[in-house]
């Protein structure tokens, strides 16, 4: 998770965007507040940058 | 080989030859293309040790070179010894340095590996190494002895024939080691030796036990390496942040203790009036450096006793003016040794 | 085995700044062994560059794909169609493989996506040492099997220096370095070897090595 975040950081995208949490299916509770507090995260750092119109459709198959 | 009988007849080696207790002492060129400094620093060592180490680009950080001070030095009637490191040069370039030193009149040379670029202020140079400096003293002794170059082809005329110096470390690991380490750099051609700075007798004394039972203080000289500390700040800093160096815990306390009688230095920034405060400060820095020389006297002495010493290599770095202190209170030296008055 | 490390992203980004279209290359081989190029970093590369030209404006097409060994033509062959499409090749291979890639495809510039870094072994997971400088001439049969040439700080033949404190090599500002004569001391002496120690060594052969110039090995015995 920390590696990932810091290869967003080097795009230029705020790594808060990212987060990992464990919990089970039971746990609707903590589902709920989780959620909640990524919704606020992405309020508050606003739309992804990357939202524009895509200028390309990337292929992305792999061979070798 | 000259007719009577030394290798090239410096005062150094003569002195050594005779059996005086003999003492070198040490000058840092400038960092820039002033000759001045080296005039104005110069002239404290002159007559009172028998000649003078130039050291060549120290700890990596660029200098004046070893051998255009050498120059200097002799114009000024003072004995040079230069030193040659390998971090620098390859052996062409070394080779050619060396003709040209013994052209102009260098006798005393010291080989050494060199401290790595990594310490000075230029890290990002190429590292040469082209050879160390126990290759370094085979590749001098050949070129004076057999007369030929490192690659084998004849020296066509004068050859450079120098008085070959070396370093030990008597306090780097694996202490087993040391001693035959300088056991071979004694066989790839070392006249004399100049030791790491001592400030651990027991250690030292130890050492050269163990040299004296090889029999290499019969093969050559050595001269132990000793200094005066200038401060308490100094003493730690040689004592904790200078790989091979050791310091007795006592000469650290000792440089605390002399200044114990005297305003501290939080006394000094409450002081009113700077006069009083810079007189302070001046006693301060006179206790020290008393203290300093004294413990450096104290340890030449010790090493005077020492079954294999041939003499002292003093280094007072940016200190010249001590060193005339320390050979007076120990009798050693050109001026003050009373056995050379006889003579 | 051949180590090597991505470049940093801004400096890979500046190198395909005039370019539209762009094919990461990786390589099968060493550099996938220690994580710089493989698959893998291609496809966590190429992803980064999308996100950061796109966030420059700038967006670029990124393809992908890697070939088992960069340094042989016949895999680089598999690359052709992608090459001939791209404004410029990224490549994640060695050194070797970037110039094979060049040589290969002379109408396309390919350039480093790594900084290639040594002769190195896996001393422990995530960590790769240098073990070797392949100076052509080797003399670990001298020093017990440690490398004087490639792990002394000054490549010394009749060390240690005066710098070797408690084992530790006083070059490294991290003091933890081991000095590899402290080393090479203590394996000779368990081999009851120590005598070795005594022999001078000259200074070495460096003809053999990158000072000589370029090197070339034919085995005539080999060739078609």
């Amino acid at each position: 998770m920390n590696y990932t975040k810091r290869l967003l950081a080097e795009v230029g995208l705020e790594p808060e965007r990212l987060e990992m949490f464990f919990l089970s299916s039971a746990e609707g509770v903590r589902f709920a507040e989780i959620a909640t507090e990524m919704t606020e995260r992405a309020r508050r750092l606003g739309p992804s940058p990357l939202k524009n119109e895509k200028r390309f459709e990337q292929p992305t198959e792999v061979e070798g | 080989m000259s007719d009577n009988g030394y290798i090239t007849g410096s005062s150094l080696e003569k002195a050594l030859k005779a059996g005086f207790f003999v003492a070198t002492g040490e000058l840092g060129p400038p960092q820039s293309a002033d000759r001045h400094e080296i005039e104005h620093k110069a002239q404290f060592l002159k007559e009172i040790v028998e000649s003078v180490n130039i050291t060549d680009n120290q700890t990596a950080v660029v200098r004046m070179s070893s051998i255009s001070v050498a120059v200097m030095l002799l114009e000024m009637g003072i004995e040079p010894n230069i030193q040659m490191t390998c971090r620098d040069r390859n052996r062409i370039a070394i080779q050619s340095d060396l003709l040209g030193a013994y052209a102009l009149g260098v006798r005393n040379l010291l080989c050494l590996t060199g401290d790595h670029q990594t310490f000075g202020n230029h890290p990002t140079s190429k590292n040469v190494h082209d050879m160390d400096s126990i290759s370094l003293l085979q590749m001098c002794r050949t070129m004076r002895d057999d007369k030929v170059f490192q690659c084998g082809d004849k020296i066509k005329g004068q050859e450079p024939r120098f008085f070959l110096g070396a370093a030990a470390n008597p306090f780097a690991d694996p202490f087993e080691f040391r001693p035959f380490r300088l056991g071979k750099k004694v066989k790839a051609g070392a006249d004399f030796i100049q030791t790491q700075l001592i400030f651990n007798v027991p250690k030292f004394r130890e050492y050269m036990r163990r040299v004296v039972d090889l029999g290499l203080h019969e093969k050559t000289y050595i001269l132990a390496g000793v200094g005066p500390i200038r401060s308490l700040g100094a003493a730690k800093y040689m004592a904790t942040k200078v790989p091979g160096m050791e310091v007795d815990p006592e000469y650290i306390e000792r440089m605390r203790d002399c200044t114990k009688d005297l305003p501290s230095l939080a006394d000094i920034k409450a002081m009113d009036k700077p006069e009083e405060a810079k007189e302070a400060r001046r006693l301060r820095k006179e206790a020290s450096e008393n203290e300093g020389i004294q413990i450096c006297a104290e340890i030449i002495n010790a090493c005077k006793e020492i079954e294999g010493v041939a003499g002292v290599h003093i280094m007072a770095i940016e200190w010249e003016e001590a060193v005339d202190r320390i050979v007076q209170q120990c009798q050693i030296g050109p001026k003050y040794d009373p056995a050379r008055q006889a003579v | 085995m051949i180590v090597a490390e991505q470049k940093p992203l801004n400096e890979i980004k500046a190198l395909i700044a005039d370019a539209d279209k762009v094919l990461i290359l990786g390589c099968g081989t060493c550099v996938t062994v220690c994580f710089a190029g493989g698959e893998k970093e291609v496809a966590i590369l190429a992803s980064q560059l999308r996100m950061a030209t796109r966030l420059d404006g700038q967006e670029k097409e990124i393809r992908e794909l890697t070939v088992q060994r960069q340094c042989e033509f016949e895999y680089n062959e598999l690359a052709a169609d992608y090459v001939s499409d791209a404004d410029i090749v990224v490549s994640l291979a060695c050194g070797i493989g970037v110039q094979t890639m060049n040589e290969q495809y002379p109408d396309k510039l390919t350039v480093p996506g790594l900084n290639t870094g040594g002769l190195s072994q896996p001393t422990e997971q995530g960590v790769w040492e240098e073990r070797c400088q392949a100076c052509g001439d080797c003399v670990l049969a001298l020093t017990g099997g440690l490398c004087p040439v490639a792990r002394c700080a000054k490549s010394l033949l009749n060390g240690p220096c005066g710098g070797s404190q408690r084992g530790i090599c006083e070059v490294y500002a991290d003091r933890e370095t081991p000095c590899v004569w402290d080393q090479i001391y203590k394996r000779l002496e368990k081999l009851g070897k120590l005598d070795m120690l005594m022999e001078i060594q000259p200074a070495k052969n460096w003809h053999s090595s990158r000072d000589g110039g370029q090197r070339k090995i034919v085995r005539e015995d080999l060739r078609l």
